[in-house]
């Protein structure tokens, strides 16, 4: 998945010398929390809604002016990220930044943007169910091979997996949750418990190994 | 006015002899009321026509479901969800899907014509179909087709799902529509079958808080799932006041079932089937139209339907099941559940997890009632 596939393209940027007022109110309108900051044309900073409430707060120090311009508060440089960058980097990048969006920059132009909201859009995409389907939670041995006899057994009982989701249980073993079009899970998770492997959903899955 | 709707060509929607939802449960509770000498007087629909189903499904899903039922080749079927083992391609299934469904047509116009107050629909219940995709089973949504007929009249209908399976397919046909009430209660889709049915499903736009779903944790017991369905059904028909109740009554949820994991007995459905008939009388202007539905341990079934059938109308429920009907059908399948009609005391074995299990069924109601309060005005 790409961030291209996830992101909002054409966002809605500002200048830098626009007010914060005005900036507060563009964000009410549009519904939005992030701005992109253009000038002729190149990305020169970002501004969230929590920067304008914090700079502007009268719990703060020495609150700005209303009036200021954007490029008083605005973060730069902007961390970015590209249209054909995989989605786990952007997240990587953002959960170790702990920031809520990335501009999404293509050689200089600026084309679309990617925030937590997205990222949180394709978590569903990966781990929901889209189409009529039994959920199979099975662990199996972290080496060649595991995969494609699984799937055989599936194959063999014609029936469509839907969605595979896998992830490693700190080197013990590997747990690959699938989404299969039948109405049978029990009799299929017996005969994957079978083949010797490991049934943790459905429970009480009980077979000769 | 109670009538009972049945045509011997529902029969041919047939997947299989390897395939679930087989023929041979109906043939069962014919043969069960046969034996036990209780008169089965059906009235017989008219075979209905596929553009009748274009009423509910997309215009293409039908002719591509017609063509393959004639034995035509046809691309890409895997979209439509067909070619499964769940849903395999079988010469004449569209027409045998349409014979049912043209018995619960009837019963819907039955119930608008005055005709009849309480309708046993003997086949039918295909809950998974969706507008354009075949699912679990499910070809032609029978139970969407009867519910429309009655929205075209002005009623507005509530739709109960008992199948231990969510119904989604009417679920999602009515999704946005405020003529159409549905309710499921279902096993919880954290592994079985379709996966939906969360509590978090309440409708879209007008139909918001008129779709309700209450999953109900695997190995649920009688008691616990009577509880859920009073606190959940009572409130919503007295509220919504239906013209008419339309009941998905699958018989899947028995403790004996091999494809789900709820605890009901056939003495629970008993109980279960005369709440449902109270519920009629007192918020639905009396009008019900009752269908089948899954259920695959063929004893349970066919001794649940029995009951069914037997308490619509209005009949004496036998203590003991006739020797002759026994001793056939233990040759053909092979298990049985006893001599008697009900299912034996301590029918399995205790549940460790009940507590626990009444607890989490108890708090998914209250969830529920407080996810719509605010739109039951």
């Amino acid at each position: 998945m790409l961030i291209r596939e996830v992101m909002h393209p054409d966002p809605i940027t500002i200048a830098p010398d626009v007010s914060l007022s005005k900036a507060y109110s563009l964000m009410n309108r549009e519904n939005i929390r992030h701005l992109p900051v253009l000038e002729s044309g190149k990305l020169v900073g970002i501004v969230t809604d929590r920067d304008l409430r914090l700079a502007t707060s009268k719990l703060a120090e020495h609150p700005f002016d209303p009036q200021v311009e954007i490029r008083e508060v605005m973060s730069h440089p902007v961390r970015t990220t590209h249209s054909n960058d995989p989605v786990e980097m952007a997240t990587q990048i953002m959960r170790e930044l702990k920031i809520g969006c990335l501009p999404v920059v293509d050689e200089t132009v600026l084309v679309g943007i990617v925030t937590n909201a997205d990222l949180l859009d394709a978590m569903l995409r990966l781990t929901g169910v889209h189409l009529p389907s039994g959920r199979l939670d099975i662990g199996m041995p972290d080496r060649p091979g595991e995969l494609a006899r699984l799937t055989k057994i599936i194959a063999d009982r014609n029936i469509n997996i839907h969605s595979i989701l896998t992830y490693s249980e700190a080197g013990k073993r590997m747990r690959m949750v699938l989404r299969v079009n039948t109405m049978e899970i029990h009799a299929l998770a017996k005969d994957i418990c079978e083949a010797g492997f490991e049934i943790l959903w459905p429970p009480h899955i009980i077979c000769v190994k | 006015m109670r009538k009972v709707i049945y045509h011997p060509k529902y029969k041919e929607y047939d997947l299989g002899p390897q395939h679930p939802f087989s023929p041979v449960r109906v043939k069962m509770v014919l043969e069960l009321l046969d034996s036990l000498g209780i008169p089965f007087n059906p009235v017989q629909p008219e075979l209905i026509s596929a553009d009748r189903l274009k009423e509910i499904h997309e215009p293409d899903y039908v002719d591509i479901v017609e063509a393959v039922s004639n034995g035509e080749a046809a691309k890409d079927i895997g979209q439509y969800g067909l070619g499964t083992g769940d849903n395999p391609v079988v010469r004449g299934m569209a027409e045998g899907a349409r014979w049912q469904c043209a018995g619960s047509l009837l019963g819907a116009q039955l119930l608008i014509n005055g005709q009849a107050e309480s309708v046993l629909q003997m086949g039918g219940g295909f809950h998974h179909a969706r507008r354009g995709l075949a699912a679990g089973f499910c070809l032609y949504n029978d139970l969407a087709l009867a519910v429309k007929t009655m929205t075209d009249h002005g009623w507005h209908v509530a739709y109960l799902d008992l199948d231990v399976h969510h119904g989604d397919g009417v679920q999602e046909i009515y999704y946005t529509s405020d003529k159409v009430m549905t309710i499921s209660l279902h096993e919880s889709g954290e592994y079985i079958f379709p996966g939906t049915g969360w509590l978090h499903e309440l409708g879209q736009g007008m139909g918001r808080s008129l779709k309700l779903n209450l999953p109900l944790e695997p190995y649920t017991e009688g008691d616990s799932y009577l509880e859920s369905l009073r606190k959940i059904t009572e409130p919503a028909l007295a509220w919504f006041r239906p013209n008419a109740l339309v009941v998905q009554a699958g018989a899947d949820a028995h403790f004996s079932d091999p494809l789900a994991d709820i605890m009901l007995t056939t003495q629970n459905y008993q109980k279960i089937f005369s709440y449902i008939f109270s519920l009629v009388e007192k918020y639905c202007y009396n009008r019900v139209l009752i269908t089948l539905g899954g259920g695959y341990s063929f004893f349970a079934t066919a001794r649940i339907w029995t009951l069914l059938y037997l308490m619509q109308q209005r009949y004496e429920i036998p203590a003991e099941l006739p020797g002759s009907w026994l001793n056939r059908w233990r040759k053909i399948i092979g298990t049985d559940a006893g001599n008697n009609f009900h299912d034996r005391e301590k029918a399995y074995r205790k549940i460790p997890r009940k507590g626990d299990i009444e607890r989490v069924n108890q708090a998914m109601a209250i969830r529920l009632l407080d996810a719509v309060a605010g739109d039951w005005l």
